[in-house]
């Protein structure tokens, strides 16, 4: 392997052990603020990978709509710890716990061999991951996605509002 | 190195499948996939910034917006199911096992 950028090292550590903690805690509110160190590390990976403007966008949608959402929910629903339920046997999450390593080693095996750079910097278009590139390829040569993606939301918009209230 | 990135995907996308499959409790279901879609698009920006095409980049806001879209009915359903049952508990919600 070649030498780690000690940044994205830092941010990656951060990430995958604030995800870990996620998944592990049986509180939702300390899952839910360890997804938040889990979504800053990953907006400094999306800054090491050239894309300031998703780095932007990634930390307003998630830590700024996502992650208020579910903890809104969470007091909303003011669970007791009495309330948050029964987690399968330890034998069981073992099992499961296998079979997701398994599926990491899958999947990151194969890539111990790939041994290719990320090629240099000015080798990339001018402008790569800024507002005015990503704008464009979204409303020029994306232009119905971006509107499917539209219609998509006003949909769940009026599903949320539809299944959350309490008569209509 | 891509590897590195593409492995951190994968260890993200890993930790979230876990969540989903042992946990019990929904809302943890929940930011278990929001997990699982980040390791994704870590790998899509990661292959963007490879091959220096933006198409990559909008494939990821695309993701974002199907998330947002999918935890906010997510969330909706989930009050639904307290209000009626009294439960966030997976276990607990089998009116459709017979």
């Amino acid at each position: 392997m070649g030498s780690i950028d000690p940044v994205f090292a830092l941010a990656a550590a951060v990430t995958v052990g604030a995800g870990l903690l996620v998944v592990i805690q049986r509180n939702p509110i300390y899952s839910a603020i360890s997804m938040l160190a889990c979504f800053l590390g990953l907006a400094v990976i999306y800054l090491r990978l050239e894309a300031p403007f998703l780095a932007a966008i990634h930390v307003l949608v998630y830590t700024g709509a996502i992650l208020v959402l579910f903890l809104f929910v969470i007091m909303l629903l003011n669970l007791k710890p009495e309330e948050l339920g029964v987690e399968y046997p330890l034998k069981v999450r073992g099992l499961i716990a296998a079979m997701c390593l398994g599926l990491f080693g899958l999947i990151a095996l194969p890539l111990w061999q790939d041994k290719r750079e990320l090629p240099p910097k000015s080798s990339l278009p001018a402008g790569f991951g800024s507002v005015e590139t990503v704008g464009h390829a979204l409303f020029v040569d994306y232009a119905l996605p971006f509107e499917l993606i539209s219609v998509l939301i006003m949909v769940a918009v009026f599903g949320g509002v539809l299944l959350a209230k309490k008569k209509l | 190195m891509i590897s590195h990135y593409l492995i951190v995907s994968a260890a993200l996308f890993a930790i979230g499948a876990y969540g989903v499959l042992a946990r019990r409790n929904l809302l943890i279901i929940l930011m278990s996939v929001e997990v699982m879609l980040n390791g994704v698009n870590v790998a899509l920006l990661a292959f963007a910034r490879l091959y220096g095409q933006s198409a990559g980049q909008l494939f990821v806001l695309f993701v974002m917006g199907v998330a947002a879209a999918e935890v906010s009915v997510g969330l909706a359903i989930l009050i639904a199911v307290f209000r009626n049952r009294k439960t966030v508990d997976t276990g607990d919600l089998k009116s459709l096992q017979g």
